[in-house]
């Protein structure tokens, strides 16, 4: 077998296993995230980060605030 | 002995020359038609034209961002480096469970060289000490003022809006809890505020926590890739995102597009897009360094990416409209697209680039052209690597990442974009997702 084939067939290998392993870590990834909002969902009912900003008791903020904000 | 500036130019210039060289050997011994020329199959046909054009996409994209990120280098260095325009500022740290790196970020801001300034810590109802250890720190101390305000858990954005909200000055400096800016950043940073069309300045974010495979990979990204692309964008004064480590505005232009939107995983893409639709400029400045904590663990990084992508998206998606009319101006429309490129195309473009000539070699039976194939690649990220480190005066030893960049790092960051891309497009549910910290600032 001549070198560069060999080469070859090393990286082919290698390629292959980086995507499997690429694949395989996203999964790890999103089992790990849906046992983890699984888990927060007993403590928070609501997402949190799709709220408006509403600084109620800051009457200073409130009156700089930018308009989305409010 | 120690390299001179000359001489170290000078190798590195060589060493550029000498990769080049390789991929062009490389590239020439690929011969692609005898790819095609073994078989009659349509397929392998076809796949042998997505390559080519993989790699016609992707020497045009390296020479177009080094031409000008090359230029932009050029016109940084060629401008006053001292700025007598130094108004004074306020630096928002949103804050979510930073305990552990919070007195390391406050410290860094602590010794900034600029003359007036105060600091404003909003902790996001962290569940940690955050809060008590930034409130050591609360008080007047010299000209600096630091602030503590304490808000209901509601995310970045909200923080961010609640600093904007309560910030003292005309210009506000937008940092993460984990950030450490380096003492000159601000003054460099602020010259560009000079120019009344300047809304806001990205800054040259680095990973601090260099200490094994993935955060120099991570590294070596930054200044490769990411940074690279703000340099080019920052040429034409169109950079499409201000990364949250280090972000400099003019609070009007905040306030005149309506502070941070709370409807995207990516509040920092999302406002620079509407920063740059409104009108104004959005330059970049390398002398701006923070320095920040890079995900240690794979799964972090992913999970990282994945936010990143659909977050980019979600801003893109509340723009559709103006991606298919550009009314706002060619450059931006330009910007606009090349973000959605980046974020879409190019991982899918990547993937399949590198799978389907693996398929074609193999089927032709071609099989030593995949080390060509590598070579080339390979090559050409060491080159690219070599001239971006030395352009950024940054440490050479991670110019050998370089070599597995390509078919490592680039193909979990790839796979994860895809993924993600895939469920925004079905609108899959997400969270936000907390990083860990290590500490390490």
């Amino acid at each position: 077998m001549s070198l560069d084939v060999l080469l070859s067939t090393i990286l082919l290998v290698s390629f292959l296993v980086t995507i499997v392993l690429a694949i395989l870590s996203y999964v790890a990834y999103k089992l790990r995230e849906s046992r983890r909002t699984g888990d927060g969902a007993a403590h928070q009912a609501t997402p949190a980060l799709f709220e408006r900003v509403l600084d109620v008791d800051e009457p200073e903020a409130a009156s700089r605030e930018s308009p989305r904000a409010r | 002995m120690r390299p001179t500036p000359v001489r170290r130019r000078l190798g590195v210039a060589a060493l550029i020359v000498a990769t080049l060289a390789i991929a062009l050997l490389a590239a020439l011994r690929l011969d692609t038609a005898r790819l095609t020329a073994n078989t009659d199959s349509v397929a392998l046909r076809i796949g042998v034209v997505l390559v080519l054009v993989f790699l016609v996409l992707l020497i045009t994209r390296y020479v177009v961002l080094l031409w000008l990120g090359y230029l932009h280098h050029i016109e940084a260095r060629r401008e006053i480096p001292v700025s007598t325009f130094a108004p004074p500022l306020t630096i928002i740290v949103p804050a979510f469970d930073e305990a552990e790196v919070i007195e390391a970020a406050l410290q860094s801001l602590l010794e900034l060289d600029y003359p007036e300034y105060e600091i404003l810590v909003v902790d996001d109802g962290s569940t940690d000490a955050t809060c008590e250890i930034a409130s050591r720190a609360e008080g007047r101390r010299g000209s600096v003022e630091v602030r503590v305000v304490r808000q209901a858990n509601r995310g970045k954005a909200a923080a961010l809006n609640t600093g904007l909200a309560m910030a003292r000055h005309d210009f506000v400096v937008c940092v993460d809890g984990d950030s450490r800016l380096e003492p000159d950043a601000l003054t460099a940073a602020m010259r560009h505020f000079a120019d009344p069309h300047v809304g806001a300045v990205a800054g040259n974010v680095k990973v601090v926590n260099r200490n094994n495979l993935w955060t120099r990979l991570q590294a070596l990204e930054y200044i490769e890739g990411l940074n690279l692309a703000r340099r080019a964008q920052g040429l034409l004064r169109v950079v499409n995102i201000i990364p949250g480590p280090v972000g400099i505005f003019r609070r009007d232009a905040l306030a005149r597009v309506g502070g941070y939107a709370t409807d995207t995983f990516a509040e920092d893409a999302d406002v620079t897009l509407e920063l740059m639709t409104a009108g104004w400029h959005i330059v970049y400045e390398d002398r701006a360094v923070a320095w920040t904590e890079a995900p240690e663990r794979l799964v972090e990084l992913i999970k990282q990416r994945y936010r990143w992508t659909r977050g980019i998206l979600q801003a893109l998606r509340k723009r559709g409209s103006w991606l298919t009319t550009p009314a706002r101006g060619r450059i931006v429309w330009v910007s606009l697209c090349a973000m959605l490129f980046e974020a879409t195309c190019w991982p899918v473009v990547s993937v399949l680039g590198n799978t389907v000539f693996v398929i074609a070699a193999l089927e032709a039976g071609a099989a030593s052209g995949i080390f060509y194939w590598w070579l080339l690649l390979m090559m050409l990220d060491v080159a690219a690597a070599l001239h971006t480190v030395a352009m950024e005066g940054e440490d050479l030893r991670l110019v050998p990442y370089a070599i597995p960049y390509r078919f490592v790092f680039i193909v979990f960051i790839d796979v994860a974009k895809l993924f993600a891309t895939v469920e925004e497009l079905a609108r899959v549910r997400m969270t936000w997702g907390k990083l860990a910290r290590a500490g390490r600032l």
